[in-house]
């Protein structure tokens, strides 16, 4: 954004100049700068349509546009006086930068807490990690204190309040209120509730040999999966798989009037074996070959999205850098002039 | 509902009678620009009235339903055109290219359901308000820039050479109109900060390629081609208008198209 009258001799170009800043000059020159926003184009439809075409057909024409610039401010003076345009189109850089190197180190995953349980760092449910991820994550201690979610007539979700609780980086317990669009921010990983939460029936299974294990099972997604509230589940420390059933009479979310997520006041467990089959009710329990299992209860699940990228603060404070920049930019430029003159 | 859509169906009036009789006194060469400028705030007022209602009523903003979508846009474009109106009398003949495109929205509005959404939790955020505050005002200024545009384009037949004679010269008008288009930018570039911001914290991500953000993106690209387009060849003011217009054909159809095809969660919020 130079305005034309205040070109340098550079970009018009000079017998006597050498072939180098000749070089340069049309590097930084307007033209170029039009041609790689019109090849941005064609890229930004291929990373629309697919996410395999979201690096390399990106990169290369931001980063034509990034020499572009940085030929501009060698070869034209002119712009170099500009010393907000200059800001923001460096900002600019910065910010290209900076989604490179986020790119480069980020995760993305997914993890489900049972109701009063911790999570203790390491595997997640599902995980998409950039290759240079270097964060702790193993070093994440929290625990799902529960939640609570009213619903509107005809199940439509209201907020999500999920009480938390968890040891910061000096080792105290801390507790808050998180859901929606206020994460737990643990060593920089940011974990959002999402609408994937259900009931867990939790086990205690005492091995014919060995100490109590207790085990949650996460049934399907509640109210999305309402009517498949059933899993296979492997008993703890065997091979043995048993078919899972929560069965429940009660409306839980009624689309008629307004209601709340909570677990069912009644219920029963069916748990098969194969062709043997038993319904539990919360304190009974079954003997099997492997040793004893007790239906302990029923609780919630919580499901939570995992995003981590240092660079986040980074890239809002380079954002407001660049469009502080431009908006003194064009303050400037407009105060010139009268708008109604 | 009935009362606010009563006061809705005035303000529309108001609109319309203002904006007729700015097509009509360019036309006929009998400019009333206070009555006009008085009509349309009436209208302005009126539908602030409605939309307030409405907002007390439902307990959340006009940002669901597309007869909110509309309503709260027309109000906003409404706002920023009578602003410019107010401030730059010189361009007030540009009413009658603004207003047809007023119009076409309005229509639209009065065929959209009125009824009511549901208000999604990821909605309850300062976030909103600022985010979709930055996009109204670049839709606005893109609108302002389009009418100065159309009277540039207008000039070149015969028939409306005397209809806007007393306006300034064409290189004076493109100058304002970019004016207009770099307010456009910076609201723009305003407008995908803040949704990235508010997109981190809903959906924990900041930018995803969806319908919307693409749109948005390749929308905020035709600016600054436009812009740096300018700067580099300086063309004719015609050439110049011709891009203020693909540049709010394009706006137009990132803010009343693409939300209402697309599949993704991020819709209506404009």
């Amino acid at each position: 954004m130079i305005d034309p009258g205040e070109k340098d001799a550079l970009t018009t170009g000079g017998p006597a100049l050498p072939v180098l800043l000749r070089g340069v000059a049309a590097l930084g020159s307007l033209k170029l700068t039009l041609t790689l926003l019109v090849v941005l184009v064609p890229a930004i439809v291929l990373a629309y349509n697919s996410e395999q075409w979201r690096s390399w057909p990106l990169a290369l024409p931001l980063a034509g546009l990034a020499v572009n610039l940085l030929a501009a401010l060698l070869s034209n003076p002119a712009f170099r006086r500009q010393t907000a345009l200059i800001v923001f189109h460096l900002a600019l850089v910065a910010l290209l930068l900076l989604i490179a190197a986020g790119r480069m180190s980020y995760l993305k995953g997914t993890l489900e807490v049972t109701e009063g349980a911790w999570y203790e760092g390491g595997a997640l449910t599902s995980t998409d990690a950039a290759r240079w991820h270097a964060g702790d994550l193993d070093q994440v201690r929290f625990t799902n204190l529960g939640f609570t979610i009213d619903y509107a007539a005809g199940v439509r979700r209201g907020p999500t309040r999920n009480h938390v609780r968890w040891i910061d980086e000096h080792g105290r317990a801390r507790e808050a209120v998180i859901g929606d669009q206020d994460p737990l921010v643990i060593e920089g990983y940011r974990f959002y509730t999402s609408f994937n939460k259900g009931f867990a029936p939790t086990f205690a299974f005492t091995p014919a040999t060995g100490e109590t294990i207790v085990g949650a099972v996460h049934l399907p997604s509640y109210p999305i999966h309402q009517y498949e509230q059933t899993r296979e589940w492997a008993l703890p420390g065997t091979h043995r798989k048993l078919w899972i059933l929560l069965d429940f009479d009660e409306t839980i979310l009624d689309p008629a009037q307004p209601s709340a997520f909570r677990v069912p006041a009644e219920y029963q467990v069916i748990v098969r074996d194969d062709d043997r089959r038993w319904a539990l009710h919360a304190g009974e329990a079954i003997d099997l070959p492997e040793g004893r299992l007790e239906l302990a209860g029923l609780r919630t699940w919580m499901g939570y999205n995992v995003f981590y990228d240092w660079t986040l603060p980074w890239l809002a404070a380079t954002a407001a850098l660049a469009v502080l920049g431009l908006g003194w930019h064009f303050s400037a430029k407009f105060r010139r002039r009268a708008w109604d003159a | 509902m009935e009362r606010e859509l009563q006061i809705l169906w005035a303000a529309i009036v108001a609109y319309v009678l203002g904006g007729v009789l700015a097509i009509f006194g360019v036309a006929l060469g009998r400019r009333r620009g206070h009555v006009v400028l008085g009509l349309l705030l009436a209208g302005l007022l009126l539908h602030a009235l409605s939309l307030g209602l409405r907002w007390q009523r439902l307990d959340h903003g006009p940002f669901i339903t597309l007869f909110e979508i509309l309503s709260s846009n027309v109000w906003s474009l409404m706002l920023v055109y009578l602003i410019a109106y107010w401030r730059i009398p010189k361009i007030r003949p540009s009413a009658a290219i603004v207003m047809p495109v007023m119009f076409v929205l309005m229509g639209w509005l009065m065929l959209a359901h009125p009824g009511e959404g549901h208000f999604p939790p990821t909605y309850r955020t300062p976030w909103l308000f600022i985010h979709i505050g930055m996009a109204k005002v670049f839709l606005g200024a893109t609108l302002v820039a389009l009418g100065i545009a159309g009277i540039v384009l207008l000039r070149r037949y015969r028939l409306a050479v005397q209809r806007f004679a007393s306006l300034p010269e064409d290189r004076r008008l493109d100058e304002l109109a970019y004016r207009f288009m770099a307010l456009a930018l910076v609201f723009d570039t305003l407008m995908l900060i803040t949704g990235a911001i508010w997109a981190q914290d809903a959906w924990g991500r900041y930018w995803a390629w969806d319908p919307l953000e693409t749109w948005s993106f390749v929308t905020w690209l035709l600016l600054a081609f436009a812009i740096h387009l300018r700067l580099t060849y300086r063309p004719q003011p015609v050439r110049g208008a011709w891009m203020i217009v693909a540049v709010f054909v394009l706006a137009f159809l990132t803010f009343f198209g693409v939300p209402f095809v697309s599949e993704s969660p991020h819709k209506g919020a404009i």
